[in-house]
């Protein structure tokens, strides 16, 4: 006789297979972050390999390349988002809510992997210094969480829509601001001893209302998919 | 063209020459001279900015209520007056900004927040042109659009919550307003006549997007040849097996 599953038991089990094909694909770790790196040794050639001056903007680099990959990283189509998986998904009883809970799950954690796998890069190339670097442990976090978030809505939102791998990173750019804002201003912060709490609430708060717009939406989408 | 057209582009026609006579009437800035009449231009520009993002606002939940396509029309026209709106405002804040700041562009946080907000509604209005099917662009669209107006607050509190090179709120702020009387004036005779304009906007529009739904509508009707139709039997071969079903019957 079967059994009812709880939502948080759907979220774990749906989480496992996206990391499952993550792992199988490589998509996220062994394509968007190579390319990300690629970006960072580029940009240093466009505004001059002035070691002062990549040392000062570095940071900023860093955060500007998790943003716009990481966008991409979030808004990739997977296997689980095609017509045929979503129809089983949902006649297998999965809440949608569930599905877009560990779609911004499983994407916090791929993003939190891309950005420890290009903070090494970064500080190779630009040797920055960072004076509040334990406000990094918040930092990062907050930024894959925020980013997850407006991507699994902005996913949601263009699920099956042509030319999705480009408008995508248009409707998650724009209103991910704060938290680029934020993950730059943390560092400026600690550079002139002044408190981060400021941005790191404004980072908490961005992430929370794009997770809450997920969630809200995430019936509604279905439902239109 | 309806009577109402008729009247209100003759009201927007007479409201317009008022204000260009309001604007050019109204005393110079002590220290910007001429150059703050752009003023008369750039903030009806942003106030109509903001009021057709919370038009969108409101056609997207109401269509999220009551599924009528007419609130989609509004909330889809309105963006695309207020993405024009908004462009204007930005434009027009730069040629002022120019002389008086030194530069076409700075990143001052009302600037910044602005030209996201642009984006954010060219975003809505991509993602509504990459959405074919209507029931499904209309629901997808009004969640974008609900979700985007989240922006609108921020243009307008940036020049509070950051500092700021552009000036804080003269007009909608608690208080008496800090403009000169007759300034003020000429700028409410140009909110009123912008907003106007923007009327006629909005309703040339809206009507384009229900003759666009009509067209639509039409050339999918059925009745028309589709892909499989195309696809029929060889006429020698049906003669072939009629004659044989003819010869059986015989």
């Amino acid at each position: 006789m079967s059994r009812a599953v709880g939502a948080g038991e759907q979220v774990r089990a749906l989480v496992g297979l996206q990391l499952a094909l993550e792992r199988r694909t490589g998509e996220a770790l062994l394509v968007v972050a190579p390319f990300g790196a690629v970006a960072l040794l580029l940009l240093p050639m466009a505004v001059g390999t002035d070691v002062p001056l990549l040392r000062q903007v570095g940071p900023g680099f860093y955060w500007l390349v998790v943003l716009l990959f990481g966008v991409m990283l979030t808004v990739r189509h997977s296997a689980e988002d095609g017509p045929g998986p979503r129809a089983l998904l949902a006649q297998c009883g999965v809440d949608p809510v569930a599905r877009a809970l560990a779609r911004v799950v499983a994407d916090a954690v791929l993003l939190l992997a891309f950005q420890l796998l290009l903070a090494p890069v970064a500080v190779a190339l630009y040797d920055p210094r960072i004076p509040g670097w334990p406000a990094l442990l918040l930092v990062l976090p907050l930024v894959a969480v925020g980013l997850a978030a407006l991507g699994a809505l902005a996913g949601a939102v263009s699920a099956g829509v042509p030319g999705r791998a480009v408008l995508g990173p248009l409707l998650v750019v724009p209103l991910a601001v704060p938290l680029l804002l934020g993950a730059t201003q943390v560092i400026e912060a600690a550079k002139y001893a002044r408190a981060p709490w400021p941005w790191l609430v404004l980072m908490g708060l961005a992430g929370l209302l794009a997770l809450l717009a997920t969630v809200l939406t995430a019936r509604a989408l279905e439902e239109a998919g | 063209m309806t009577r109402i057209d008729r009247y209100l582009g003759a009201a927007t026609g007479a409201l317009v020459l008022a204000g260009l006579a309001a604007a050019v009437s109204a005393p110079p800035d002590r220290l910007q001279g001429e150059l703050q009449r752009l003023m008369y231009v750039h903030v009806p520009a942003a106030w109509l900015a903001y009021l057709s993002f919370g038009l969108t606002l409101v056609g997207s939940v109401a269509w999220l209520r009551s599924r009528q396509e007419r609130w989609d029309r509004l909330a889809a026209s309105s963006a695309e007056v207020g993405v024009f709106f908004t462009g204007l405002a930005i434009a027009l804040g730069a040629i002022w900004g120019k002389p008086v700041w030194g530069v076409w562009w700075t990143w001052d946080p009302r600037l910044v927040t602005t030209a996201v907000l642009l984006f954010v509604y060219l975003g809505y209005l991509a993602l509504r042109r990459a959405t074919v099917d209507a029931t499904r662009r209309a629901r997808n669209s009004a969640l974008f659009g609900v979700v985007g107006f989240v922006q609108v607050p921020v243009v307008h509190f940036s020049v509070l919550w950051w500092r700021s090179l552009h000036q804080p709120p003269t007009v909608l702020r608690p208080g008496d307003p800090t403009i000169d009387h007759v300034m003020l004036a000429a700028l409410v005779v140009n909110v009123v006549a912008f907003s106007a304009v923007f009327t006629v906007f909005l309703r040339m529009r809206m009507r384009l997007a229900r003759d666009e739904a009509e067209l639509a509508a039409a050339t999918e009707a059925p009745g028309r040849p589709v892909a499989g139709s195309a696809v029929t039997a060889p006429a020698a071969q049906v003669a072939a097996v009629t004659r044989q079903m003819d010869q059986r019957e015989g």
